[in-house]
Order: C-alpha cells, then structure tokens, then sequence
C-alpha cells in the first residue's frame, strides 16, 4: 500500500492541493482567502502537468549539451530518454501566464469592491446589497455618521 | 461569394503571377479569421491615444476581415469539405492547426456577424457611458470576439484553453463595467469561470498523460483503444464539467443571470448571445470529435445524466424567468433554459436531436441576441426595465417593439420564426428517442415562453394609455413622445430580426447544405 | 441557506477528490520514461527541435516555434488583463476626484 502510494505521490500531493484550493474557493467566505484558493488550485494543476513530463534515470533539463548539437547534425545521437519532455514545460509556461493575467483581473474586481462596500467579507457585501436594493441607507454610510 | 469575385479579379488582372499570389492569399484566409482581430485589439489603444473618436469606425473595419474570412471559409467548406491550416507550417501533432469543418464553419460565420453588429450597437453606449474609455472598451471586444472565434477555429485542446482565458479575461473587464452589483457578480464569476477553465485545463491534462497527444484529430484516433482507462473516464469527466460551467448548464449557471443582468448592456449583447453557444459548441465537439459518440452512451450514461439536467435547467430557468419583474433578469434566466434545450437535443444522441441543437445554437444567439438589443436601447432611451415600464412602450419605440416581439414569437416557437424549426427538430429527436417526459417539458417550456412574453406585449401593446387611470385629458396620450432607438442601435435590431426571419424561412436549406454535414455520419 | 454553504462545498470537494483518487490507479508511475506523454510526440521535439529552429534549449523552440501559436495567445491573454485592469480601474480615480 504505501509502495503504491509512494510510487505515484506527485499525484497524491497534486490533489490534496487542488482539494484545499477548491475548498477555498467555494467553502471561505471572504473573497481574498477565495482569490488565494484559486492560486492554490491553478498551481496544483501546473504541478500534475508538469510532473507528467519527468523521467527518471538521468535525465536533465531539455536544453541540449554541447556534445549533442554542432555543425554537423547528429540528430540520430541524441537520446531521448537524456531529456525531460519539454512540452508539459511549454505548456505551463502559457498556463502561469494565464494564471497571473486572471489574479490580477480578480484583484482589480476586489478594487472595485472594497470602493464600492468598503468590506470584502462576503456576507457583510449581501446585506449592504440587500439594504441597497430596498432603499434602505447602506450599512457602511449608516455606520460613518 | 467570395471566390467568384476574387476570380473575377483576377482575369482582369490576368498575369498568372498575380492568379497564383493570391490564390496563396486565399489559402491564407483562415488565418486572417484570429489575426486581424488580434491585430486591430493591439493596435485600438494606440489609435485611442489620440483619435478616441476613431476607435469604432476602426473596430468596424477591423471586424469586417472576419466576417468575410468566415463566409469565405464556410463557402470553402460547402464546396470541398472540412479543411485544415497548419500554423507556422508545422504538421499537426507537433504543432497547431485550425481545423475547419462545417460546424466550426457556421459558428465562425455566427460569431463573426454578432460580434460585428454588437460593435455597431455599442456606438451609442461608447459616447456616454464609456465616455474616455473607448479606447479600452473596443480593445476588449475585439479581443472578445477573437477570443471566441480562437476557441471555434483551432484543432488543439491546449490552444482552447489558451482563447477561452482570452475571452474570459475579456469578459471579466467588460461585465465589471456595469451597474451596481456588477463587480461581485464578476467576482463569482471570475472564481466559478475559473473553476471551470481549470476542470476543463485538467481534463486536457489526464488525456495528455494518456495519450501524450493535444490535437483533436490525433486524440480522437488514440483514445478509442483507451476508452476502458480509468484516466480517460476522469479526463472526460472533468472536460464536461468544465464545459458545462461555460455554458451556464443548471447546477452550475449560478454566475450567469447575475453576470448577464448586471453587464452594460452594450456587453451582454455581445457576451450573453456568444459565450454560452461557444460552450455549447465545444460540449459538440468534445461528445462526437473528439470521443466517439458511443463512449457518452454506452461507457458511461453521460448522455443521460446530461438529458436529466437540461430537463431541470428548463424547468428551473422558466420558473425563475417567471418570478423576475426585471425583463433583463428575466432573458438571462430563459438563456438558462435555453441552454437546457440545447444540451437535451444533445443528450439524445440521434440526428434529430443533434441537428436541432445545432440549429437551436444558430437561432438562439441571434434570439438572444435581438432580445438584448432592444432591451438595450430601450434603456438608452431611458425606459426603465421592470415590465411596467413597458406601458405603451409600441407608441413610443415602435419599431423596437416589433423586433422584440419579433424574437418574443421566435421563442415561444411560432412558425415563420426561426424558434419553431430548431424546437420541431428538437422534438422530433425526443420522440425518436422516446423520451416523452424531455418532449413533454420541450412543449411545456414553449408554454412558459408564450406566458413570459405575453406579460410584457400585453402591457407594451394592449395596456389602455397611462392618461385614461389619471383622469387626465385625452389629447395628452396622444402627445406620447415617439423616440425610436438611434439609428447605430436600430440597423443592428432590424438586421438581427430580420435574420430570426430570414434563418426560419431558409431553414431547410441550412440544415441542407451546412448542419447534416456537421451531424456525425455514424447516425 | 447560509448554514448548508460549508457542508456543502466540503461535500463537493470530496467527491472531486475522490473522482482524482479514482483516475490515479490507471496513471502512469511518477517519473517513468515510457509513459504515453513521453512517447508520442516529445522525442521528435528532443531529435529535431534543434536542427529545425537552431535553438539548444527545446522549450523556447518548441514555446517560440512550434506552439508559436500559444505563445501569441499567452500574449494577448497578458494584453486583455492588462487592459481589462485599465479599463475598471481608471473609473476609481475619476470618481476619487469627484468626491474630493
């Protein structure tokens, strides 16, 4: 039981992380600890990606050594199994960017709320909505005179 | 169209040089669909440096490279078949490819047209609610609409991904623009969108381990040797969930009505008519692309389970359409049964049922579409949205009026609109399939439809003047003020109900030409 | 409705989390050079990368050249928050000067 556990942790840490990272997201109810979910949960998946591109058995960074590349080609040298699958790599590199671009666009939001409710706790931001909608004075102006 | 014209072109010019140039530049046309977008996104803000009133005559021109592009391509595509490009010249499995068939083909044309008239319709909305941010506001649409016709157009798996966050991103900038409740609606959606981005960045994830492979073509000749993996069936598995909280499919559309009512409404034009059918076209291609369609049926009652849901997202989203006073509120919840509809036309899995999604694809963006148009202008006009604000809403705004209730009758499903034909083939499938209760709710949804809509006509055509209740004197409702919506806003509604009449009427000829073509051959 | 908040998402989260339990069985071992992601398309990149694009370093090859196609979109995808920041944020300052 543990040898097949150990021989395929990568994957156990990758979904304890993504279940903790999913829990945030839905289960907190300030919407920091959601946006800090998220980070955890888009890493987790970087993290099952590129563990999938490792092999074990010497093998090294996929940038060629200087013995396998030079004038004369020697394609039919170069063994595969000396590099890492780069492409998993390529892949994450699109996918850390993505995973910036959406945490600034969720903080430039979470700007917008603060100005706008001066809290960021969700159930505090439903009942100023609430008090909004039914035209009573919000809670926030109420609380500052 | 194109091609004649180009050919014409040509034999005036008649040097066999200039004939082969550009045929070459016609083979090119496919990639003309993303860049030219992607270029004009990149270049607007430069030109809203200094020329902000240049931005929309330029974000027009720039969006006419797509629509021509994507009629050109689906001119292709009806003449010699599904085609594909490969990007940078590297062949498919090692690079990416758009792959072009008939459906990718229609949803190119759809997206290039709606997001055209959109950006037409935001002309007015641009002047004075996005009054120095015209720049940005045309930038995000045109990144918008590339993003969407990024998702349609390519052969790779990653590459979806890579538009969808484009589109998302575009969509997150774009709804928090709007009113009150706009920036935590956003929120909700920004961390539901992701959510579903990253099941759907997962899914891609357990069928690369398996397989090794990102391309859909490749995939779709590796995977049926793996159908039994348990990977696979978890890949799959999270690829529709991820798929389905893009398209607002009901457990999971809690962000939707919020997201789409509180939008400007230049944006839910844009965004409400386009990103659920994407979504929509993606479950398309996942279920019979990619997977063969026996593997939703038979390897897993996929098929059911998602027949189960549509039929309570009908349900749900016409009670709750129901309850809303606010008509804005009360389309993005009819969206969320029209989403339902389309997914049971899908969950039966024969070809009457797949032909009347398809269609119900076509017809219920350009419903949605006009819909939110009038609504639109309606508020530009500075009617309100609950319904009662509708009180003699035909004298005032009449052509308006008649295109909503133009799209009101598509969606209730009267004959010579467009709604009829998709729900007829809808439930022709139903009925093959022998799924009494899905057809019993398709009829009954159409009802609620009539109902939703009738509320609304009533008080906009029937109500007595609002001078009779107040003893006022009668000359007074003569006076009514008649202010149509601005013509910017007026072309793309007449165009939209034209088109709910003009695609009910030709109908037959589509399903003809492009959407039996797009049905897999195996039904 | 607030009280089945939590049990719910807890709720989900296991079940997803047994969903990703379920799919580990059939993975390929951690690390192990024949699995189908390191045999199918990578060791053309590893072979070729090099001779087609003149780059020793696969990743910026493949990343540059043969996902080029990524790489714009990873670009626009940085543009479009970029853009979409500027566009929520700039209403903020404007309306700070109008309550000054």
């Amino acid at each position: 039981m543990t040898e097949y556990i150990l021989a395929k942790y990568n994957f156990w840490i990758y979904v304890v992380l993504m279940m903790i990272g999913l829990y945030a997201m839905m289960g907190k109810r300030n919407l920091v600890k959601k946006l800090i979910g998220m980070n955890i949960f888009q890493t987790s998946i970087i993290l099952l990606f590129v563990s999938a591109g490792v092999k074990k058995g010497g093998a090294t960074v996929p940038i060629l050594r200087h013995s396998d590349y030079g004038p004369e080609h020697v394609e039919h040298l170069i063994r595969v199994a000396d590099y890492l699958n780069p492409l998993p790599h390529v892949l994450m590199l699109t996918a850390i960017v993505v995973s910036i671009a959406t945490t600034g666009v969720a903080l430039a939001t979470l700007i917008l709320i603060y100005k706008r409710y001066n809290t960021l706790e969700e159930d505090e931001i439903m009942a100023i909505r609430k008090d909004i909608r039914s035209y009573k004075t919000p809670r926030i102006l109420r609380s500052k005179d | 169209m194109a091609a004649p014209e180009t050919t014409n072109y040509c034999a005036g010019k008649k040097t066999n040089y200039k004939k082969t140039s550009l045929k070459k530049m016609i083979d090119q046309l496919p990639a003309l669909i993303i860049v030219a977008p992607l270029l004009g996104a990149f270049l607007t803000p430069i030109i809203g440096w200094r020329y902000q009133h240049l931005c929309h005559p330029w974000t027009l021109l720039i969006l006419t490279i797509p629509l021509y592009s994507a009629v050109g391509a689906l001119l292709k595509v009806i003449r010699s078949g599904p085609f594909g490009y490969n990007l940078g010249g590297w062949a498919p499995p090692w690079g990416i490819e758009y792959r072009i068939d008939y459906l990718s083909a229609i949803m190119l044309v759809l997206i290039a047209a709606i997001g055209l008239l959109a950006a037409v319709n935001a002309r007015p909305a641009g002047k004075t609610e996005f009054k120095g941010k015209e720049a940005q506001l045309y930038t995000l649409f045109l990144l918008q609409i590339t993003g969407l016709l990024g998702i349609v157009i390519t052969g790779d798996l990653f590459n979806i991904f890579v538009f969808l966050e484009i589109t998302s991103l575009s969509g997150y900038g774009l709804i928090a623009h709007g009113e009150e409740g706009a920036p935590m609606a956003t929120f909700n959606y920004i961390i539901i969108g992701t959510i579903g981005a990253s099941f759907y960045l997962l899914g891609v994830g357990y069928l690369y381990m398996a397989t090794g492979s990102l391309n859909i073509a490749d995939l779709a000749t590796l995977l049926p040797a793996l159908y039994h993996s348990k990977i696979i069936l978890v890949g799959f598995a999270f690829f529709t969930t991820g798929v389905a909280i893009k398209m607002g499919l009901f457990p999971l559309h809690i962000w939707m009505p919020d997201a789409y009512t509180t939008a400007p409404n230049s944006v839910s034009t844009l965004i409400a008519p386009l990103m659920t059918k994407v979504a929509a076209y993606l479950l398309i291609r996942i279920l019979f692309t990619l997977f063969a369609p026996h593997f939703a049926l038979s390897v897993i009652p996929l098929a059911t389970i998602l027949g189960w849901m549509a039929m309570i997202a009908i349900i749900v989203g016409g009670v709750k359409a129901l309850a809303q006073t606010d008509i804005k509120r009360m389309v993005a919840y009819i969206m969320v049964a029209e989403v339902g509809y389309i997914v049971m036309g899908i969950s039966v899995m024969n070809r009457a049922g797949l032909t009347g999604a398809i269609l119900h694809i076509i017809n219920d963006a350009w419903m949605i579409f006009c819909l939110f148009l009038t609504i639109g202008a309606i508020s530009y006009r500075g009617h309100g949205r609950e319904i009662y604000h509708f009180q003699n809403l035909s004298k005032k705004m009449p052509l308006t009026m008649a295109a909503f209730v133009i799209a009101a009758l598509s969606m209730c499903g009267i004959p010579p609109a467009c709604g009829f034909f998709s729900k007829w083939y809808l439930i022709m499938g139903m009925i093959t399939a022998k799924q009494w209760i899905f057809a019993a709710t398709l009829l009954c949804s159409s009802l609620i439809n009539a109902v939703l809509f009738f509320r609304v006509i009533e008080k906009a055509y029937l109500a007595p003047p609002e001078s009779m209740g107040h003893g006022h004197e009668d000359h007074e409702a003569e006076n009514i003020e008649r202010k149509d919506a601005p013509l910017s806003m007026m072309i793309p509604i007449i165009i939209s109900a034209l088109a709910i009449l003009l695609l009910g009427l030709f109908s037959g000829k589509i399903i003809d030409v492009v959407i039996q073509h797009a049905v897999p051959a195996i039904f | 409705m607030r009280k089945w908040f939590k049990p719910i998402s807890l709720a989900t989260v296991i079940l997803t989390g047994m969903l990703l339990i379920y799919g580990i069985h059939d993975m390929p071992s951690w690390g192990d050079p024949n699995s189908p992601a390191n045999r199918h398309i990578s060791p053309r990149y590893i072979t070729e990368a090099t001779r087609k694009t003149a780059t020793p370093n696969i990743v910026s090859a493949v990343l540059g050249d043969y996902r080029s196609y990524d790489t714009l979109g990873e670009s626009a995808v940085i543009f479009t928050a970029s853009i979409s920041c500027l566009f929520l944020l700039r209403r903020i300052r404007r309306q700070g000067n109008h309550d000054d």
